[in-house]
């Protein structure tokens, strides 16, 4: 069992820098996830990790060993890649048992480590097939045993679920999440969609252009991200923005013009020394609007499109101004039809950006 | 016959009375003719004159032996060089790959008079070039045309050069169409480079190998260019006669229409048969 560590590390192509220095300190047996769009890094990120790309500049420790210059094989790592990269000639049970027949293990001994695996991912009536022969979630499922059989110390994962439907994806974070639970090894899993880091992460790191932006459990991200770019990307829907002007600052509290939104004013608890006329951006969850009267400011909005999804409905309003706005509403089957609305803005419930997007408090 | 089917054959009419014409027609008179014994006027039926003699013909049984050793050593031997080959050609390692490549296929556009001629004088027994080199090393020089032995090395030799790199860039395909994180899953697996490519990359291009050795087997069994322009028609003494070659005498010198219908007859079986058996030997476990 062993902790990642990352001090100060950076990836460049050529002269290309695509990593600008990462730091970070993965605890023994914990899931973290590196989320992200796409081109951030984090798969270059975690192909580091696991030796498969070299590191330019700064270190990076397994289980307290610096293994910058250790071969991927003797890392203790496991890779789970993202188009499964099953061998396809071989069976599942060949598949599984291939890295360990190669390096002279045990044949009991594999045989052993080939059936727990099997038993673990309920494959073992795959072993005689071959790749070609499967489906794609039982395909995810060899690629992970065979990550299982070299009973590695960090499990990486590379975005191995986007190339599944819906529903399969939903049923195989669950088992990623029992496995982990089964298993209790560190694990660092990458992804782009963000309601897989939430479920899945102890610990999520968000990752910018090759810069982490943020590091943190998945609600704490969610209710306190650092962020423009953490508060816009956790979520979803995501956060509405709304530009703003200040026009007062009192002590503890700045007034606010929402410029778009037919200038509503709006007096926010706030720290920072503001003067009238900076420009910020006040940032508000979907499902943080309240009703008429409800909150510290009320907006008549135009409603666009709504969509009714039974317990909940999302309401696209005023994208004339500009700066469309997601309304979380609940059960609203008496507004079906309606053109106008009155909702409300609690400002505790807000966040505000000065304007490059770091936050204010 | 519905409407619109009879209008499709309408159309499809003209090619298709081409094609009996020119593709079937002589197909089936050939094999008509290969029961015929052609030598003298007029021709008739005496299947003896034909495929029986195939069976007693020592000069068959010469030009039979000759190709089947060609075969034996020729295309094992092309095939593992352009396998290497495309290896090599794929390597990020080297430089300038697409200039590379085109050279090694290059010898496939030149034609098989030009490259013949350079061929014997790059092997003339007194000033050519190879026989410099070897003499130079201390090696006794060699009589490539003299000599039946050095003469079907010579054959295998220009066969070899002329096809290994159209081979490379078949393979080269099927090694492109391996995906690169089976290797690098490999490399995570402790699996050495060496080990990569015999348990990996040389499985997984078994279906383009096959088809190489395939289209080899057919070329090599209609071998013709290079013993009848190299080693000047098949010498020394038939020591390069191959089927093609025999089958041509038999055919344009000798006039012997039914003879030469029954070893080309012959020569195709082979081929479909050594083929199939290539396919067998290879095909993929159910």
């Amino acid at each position: 069992m062993a902790g990642v560590t990352l001090r100060n590390v950076v990836k460049r192509f050529g002269s290309f820098e695509v990593i600008h220095g990462a730091d970070l300190e993965v605890e023994d047996g914990e899931f973290v996830v590196f989320v992200g769009p796409s081109g951030c890094g984090k798969s270059t990120l975690l192909r580091m990790i696991a030796g498969l790309e070299d590191i330019s500049d700064g270190e990076i420790a397994i289980g307290g060993t610096v293994v910058n210059d250790v071969e991927p094989a003797d890392r203790g790592t496991a890779m789970v890649f993202q188009s499964y990269a099953l061998y396809p000639h071989m069976t599942v049970e060949k598949n599984l048992s291939f890295g360990l027949r190669m390096n002279g293990n045990d044949k009991a001994d594999t045989a052993r480590r080939v059936e727990r695996a099997a038993k673990i991912l309920r494959i073992e009536e795959l072993l005689d097939r071959r790749p070609g022969q499967l489906s794609g979630g039982q395909r995810q499922r060899v690629a992970i045993g065979r990550a299982i059989v070299r009973d590695p110390e960090v499990f990486l994962f590379d975005e191995p679920l986007s190339n599944l439907d819906a529903e399969l994806r939903v049923q195989m974070r669950v088992e990623i999440a029992r496995l982990h639970a089964e298993l209790g090894v560190t694990m660092v899993y990458v992804t782009h969609d963000q309601v897989e880091a939430m479920t899945l992460a102890d610990r999520i790191v968000v990752l910018r252009d090759g810069r982490i932006e943020q590091i943190g459990r998945p609600l704490d991200l969610y209710d306190d991200p650092a962020n423009r770019f953490v508060a816009g990307f956790v979520g979803s829907p995501k956060m509405n923005f709304m530009a703003a002007e200040v026009v007062g600052a009192e002590n503890g509290s700045v007034t606010v013009a929402l410029t778009n939104q037919g200038g509503a004013r709006l007096t926010v608890p706030a720290k920072n020394g503001f003067a009238a006329g900076d420009k910020l951006t006040v940032g508000l969850r979907p499902e943080h609007f309240g009703g008429a009267g409800e909150g510290d400011c009320e907006l008549s909005v135009k409603v666009d499109v709504a969509e009714h999804l039974g317990s909940t409905s999302y309401v696209y309003a005023n994208t004339a101004s500009g700066e469309q706005l997601v309304i979380e509403r609940e059960e609203s089957r008496s507004e079906i039809g309606v053109e106008h609305l009155t909702v409300s803005i609690p400002a505790a419930r807000t966040y505000l950006f000065d304007a490059s997007g770091a936050r204010l408090r | 016959m519905r409407m619109r089917t009879r209008a499709a054959y309408g159309f499809l009419t003209p090619y298709l009375l081409i094609f009996a014409a020119f593709w079937v027609w002589p197909i089936v008179y050939s094999f008509y003719l290969s029961f015929l014994a052609t030598r003298i006027q007029p021709w008739r039926f005496n299947p003896g004159m034909t495929w029986g003699r195939l069976v007693v013909d020592p000069a068959f049984a010469n030009a039979l032996k000759n190709t089947l050793i060609i075969l034996v050593i020729q295309v094992p031997v092309m095939i593992a060089l352009a396998t290497l080959l495309a290896v090599l050609l794929n390597s990020q390692l080297l430089r300038a790959r697409g200039i590379m490549r085109f050279a090694f296929f290059a010898p496939v556009v030149v034609g098989e008079a030009a490259y013949a001629a350079v061929f014997r004088l790059m092997f003339n027994a007194d000033f050519g070039v190879v026989n410099k080199l070897i003499t130079g090393i201390g090696l006794p020089r060699v009589d490539w045309f003299a000599s039946p032995t050095a003469a079907m090395a010579l054959i295998i030799m220009a066969v070899t050069w002329r096809w290994v790199g159209y081979n490379a860039i078949i393979i080269l395909s099927g090694l492109q169409a391996i995906p690169n994180d089976v290797y690098e899953a490999a490399t995570l697996d402790r699996v050495s480079k060496p080990r990569q490519f015999f348990f990996i990359t040389l499985p997984l291009l078994k279906p383009i190998i096959l088809f190489c050795v395939v289209l080899s087997v057919i070329g090599t069994m209609q071998l013709f260019a290079e013993p009848f322009l190299i080693t000047n028609r098949g010498g020394p003494g038939g020591a390069t006669e191959t089927l093609g070659l025999f089958l041509y005498r038999q055919g344009f010198t000798v006039l012997n229409f039914g003879y030469a219908s029954a070893v080309a007859y012959t020569i195709a079986a082979l081929a479909i048969f050594i083929s199939l058996v290539n396919l067998w030997i290879g095909r993929s476990p159910k």
